[in-house]
């Protein structure tokens, strides 16, 4: 038996509320840019704050009156924040919200006026909004509304130390695939000796959802409504781990961790989405000229060498002081592919709006990568990524598959198949969805 | 909880009645000075507690909230990951408390010794860790407990033994927590073991002495039975302690991060609550832990008066 609990509106929201309708008047016509005053706050994480730091210049150009303030906070720190802010009734949020499009759901879903709608924000939103491929715009709608501006996305590479495999003599382009990886990876960390590793985990499922992505298969459907984590791609994606770790190729580390040791020359390869590039160039920049990137390798030859990992979108809570200004700065910085590109050279953070992807600086040669197109690789992958949903289950499921992971590398638990098998069913008693028939 | 203290307010006012005594407007004093208290902790605490029982009732995965009143509880029994998380606290609960215990006791007896010198120096540094605020210490953990650099490791390949994956993996995690909290509580346990020590009176050893008792019959016979109810004061703060770990889990092992850690009651309950957002969830969680925490306390102390009755 359910009944519908009362609550009273939020004064908070309402007020916020108020003030948006406040704002609403004021957006008749164009105004000149010089009217948009104050101060606000970007809440980001690590390369993503960096890249959005490059731009405020730019926009200050163009926005003289705005202060904006970017604070690093981390990126789990901002999503934990963020829900407690919510939970609170939007206290204590900033007025950009970075998040990432795999949680995303779990904010609009839960908190429905926790951040604004940008359609109702200025009438110029929808347009750009229209602009921005289908499977960015998934996870940060709702009915007819639009929480957040797509920013990012992670078309996964492998990026590689020349120098390591040379000595070893691996020739990246003969690495075709998983398989090979594995034997080049062997190769590899035999010759470099000592505690260097050829990938690293810190045990997250980031490599099972990398690998999933690439086989076509997540832990629910593209519609969110069953779960599809034991499917075939899903067991392919884990066993292909499983093979990986028993090869020893795994140093385990967090994000600094694994920073650390490509700065100590201890890590041969990286597998991530575009956006460690400008992690690895930031944190290691002695290291100029000797790395590379390559595609993915496949799990059977001449398979599909794409994958997504992460990829974010900039939000305004509702709560915000200054939502002007916050869509000013918003759109300023993922509306215009010239500052995707500023952002690109900064951190590496690959656009999505489909002018910064031709824009000629992806075709040029980076001296970091040894005079390698990188971005002409990454960009490459864009149309052959299949789209994967997060759903506001995500964290929940996320949590539940991270433990059978562990336990399965540690050889627990049997086959990869019954793992996933018994992951979906304590997924489907988590969250009370079906499980797709196989 | 206001009934009881009102029924003793009027025992005692009868009683002192009976005396002969007018009090009638001095009663209220005490409580006058409760009132700030009482408001803070009606807010803060008690409000707090009845919502959050309130709260284990409903769905609150759905907009707006329902009333729902078995889709937490039965969630509980179900739920692999909360009886994973119950079964690592219970691991901590079993091995890391009476260890603690046992050095709280030995280290309480050398303290104690006559025989030392510089006992006060000694005193601060056993006590000295629990000064160390919590964040910082499972900071420095981590790095000394790091698999590659950590200067356990390197101390443990000096000697010849092999490194081990303290952070990673699951059964040294463990020990790395259980190792932690040691550090940190041991000593705290030790001064409170110790306070119990001076309360014994010397008489008792010179008597046991003279009847030809040795040190380890004085031990066994004088000092423990009489140190008992200290020491069950000691193992309720530490399984109440236990049950709520969540610092070192959180921060040593990186249970923050989404990566490879070692769930605890307290960290899941966290998760549940502002991470997957199930306040409904958290809630009916953390009154499991609390009640488990009360009934485990209610049993010592039975235990204690039993034996020593």
């Amino acid at each position: 038996m359910k009944t519908t609990i009362e609550r009273r509106p939020r004064a908070g929201w309402s007020l916020a509320a108020a003030l948006l309708a406040g704002s609403m008047l004021f957006s008749g016509a164009a105004r000149a840019a010089d009217d948009v005053s104050g101060d606000i706050t970007v809440w980001s994480w690590n390369v993503a704050a960096a890249a959005l730091q490059a731009v405020v210049p730019a926009f200050n150009k163009e926005y003289p009156n705005v202060k904006v303030t970017v604070q690093d906070l981390g990126n789990q720190p901002v999503y934990d924040r963020g829900l407690a802010g919510c939970a609170a009734g939007g206290t204590d949020m900033p007025d950009v919200y970075s998040v990432e499009n795999g949680e995303a759901e779990v904010f609009w879903n839960r908190f429905p006026e926790c951040f604004s709608d940008l359609k109702t924000m200025s009438p110029d939103e929808g347009a750009l909004l229209a602009k921005f491929p289908a499977f960015k715009l998934t996870e940060l709608t709702v009915g007819d509304k639009v929480y957040a501006l797509p920013w990012d996305s992670g078309p996964a590479v492998v990026f590689y130390r020349r120098d390591l495999y040379e000595a070893a003599g691996v020739d990246p382009t003969t690495i075709a695939t998983w398989d090979d990886f594995i034997e080049a990876g062997k190769k590899v960390i035999a010759k470099a000796g000592g505690n260097t590793k050829f990938v690293s985990t810190n045990g997250d499922t980031s490599w099972f959802r990398m690998l999933a992505n690439q086989a076509g298969c997540a832990y629910f459907d593209e519609k969110g409504e069953s779960i599809t984590i034991g499917q075939p791609g899903c067991v392919q994606a884990l066993e292909t781990i499983k093979k990986i770790n028993d090869a020893g190729l795994f140093m385990s580390g967090n994000w600094d961790e694994t920073l650390t040791a490509i700065k100590a020359n201890a890590l041969a390869s990286a597998v991530y989405g575009g956006w460690y590039e400008g992690s690895i160039r930031g944190n290691a920049p002695d290291q100029s000229g000797k790395w590379g990137v390559f595609k993915l390798p496949a799990f059977e030859k001449g398979g599909n060498q794409t994958a997504n990992i992460g990829g974010s979108a900039l939000a305004i809570p509702a709560s915000s002081k200054n939502p002007k200004a916050a869509l000013a700065f918003v759109n300023f910085a993922n509306g215009r592919p010239d500052s995707q590109i500023t952002q690109l050279k900064a951190s590496g953070l690959v656009p999505t709006l489909p002018e910064a992807v031709n824009d000629p600086f992806v075709k040029e040669e980076q001296p970091y990568w040894g005079g390698q197109k990188v971005w002409e690789v990454v960009l490459g992958t864009l149309p052959d990524i299949k789209p994967s949903r997060g759903t506001q289950y995500f964290a929940e499921a996320d949590s539940l598959v991270s433990a059978a992971y562990v336990n399965f590398l540690k050889g627990e638990g049997g086959s990869a198949q019954a793992v996933l098998d018994e992951a979906a069913n304590q997924i489907a008693s988590a969250t009370g969805l079906p499980i797709a028939a196989k | 909880m206001v009934a009881t203290i009102s029924a003793s307010a009027t025992t005692s006012r009868q009683a002192r009645a009976r005396r002969g005594k007018p009090i009638d407007r001095q009663w209220s004093v005490p409580y006058r000075f409760l009132l700030p208290y009482l408001i803070v902790f009606s807010i803060f605490w008690f409000w707090p507690l009845i919502y959050s029982f309130l709260l284990s009732f409903q769905n609150t995965r759905v907009n707006p909230w329902t009333i729902d009143v078995a889709v937490n509880w039965r969630r509980l029994w179900v739920d692999q990951a909360f009886h994973a998380a119950l079964r690592n606290t219970l691991i901590v609960l079993v091995l890391q408390v009476p260890i603690m215990l046992a050095l709280a006791t030995a280290i309480a007896l050398a303290l104690d010794s006559p025989k030392l010198a510089a006992r006060p120096l000694f005193r601060f540094a056993f006590f000295a860790p629990i000064v160390v605020s919590d964040v910082a210490y499972s900071v420095i953990f981590r790095l000394l407990f790091n698999g590659q650099y950590g200067a356990v490791n390197q101390a443990l390949t000096a000697i010849g033994l092999p490194a081990l994956d303290w952070l990673h993996d699951p059964t040294w995690m463990m020990a790395t927590i259980i190792i932690a909290v040691t550090w940190r509580w041991t000593g705290y346990n030790a001064i409170i073991i110790l306070a119990g020590l001076q309360t014994i009176p010397k008489d008792l050893y010179e008597a046991a002495a003279i009847d030809g008792a040795g040190a380890w019959r004085r031990f066994r016979h004088i000092t423990l039975p009489l140190l008992k109810p200290v020491i069950v004061f000691a193992l309720v703060l530490s399984v109440i302690g236990t049950m709520q770990l969540f610092t070192e889990p959180w921060l040593i092992t990186d249970a923050q991060s989404s990566g490879v850690s070692i769930e605890m009651l307290g960290t899941y309950l966290f998760k549940q609550g502002f991470r997957n957002l199930n306040f409904g969830y958290a809630s009916a969680i953390a009154y499991t832990i609390a009640a488990m925490a009360a009934a485990m306390a209610a049993f010592n102390l039975l235990l204690s008066r039993r034996s020593s009755s």
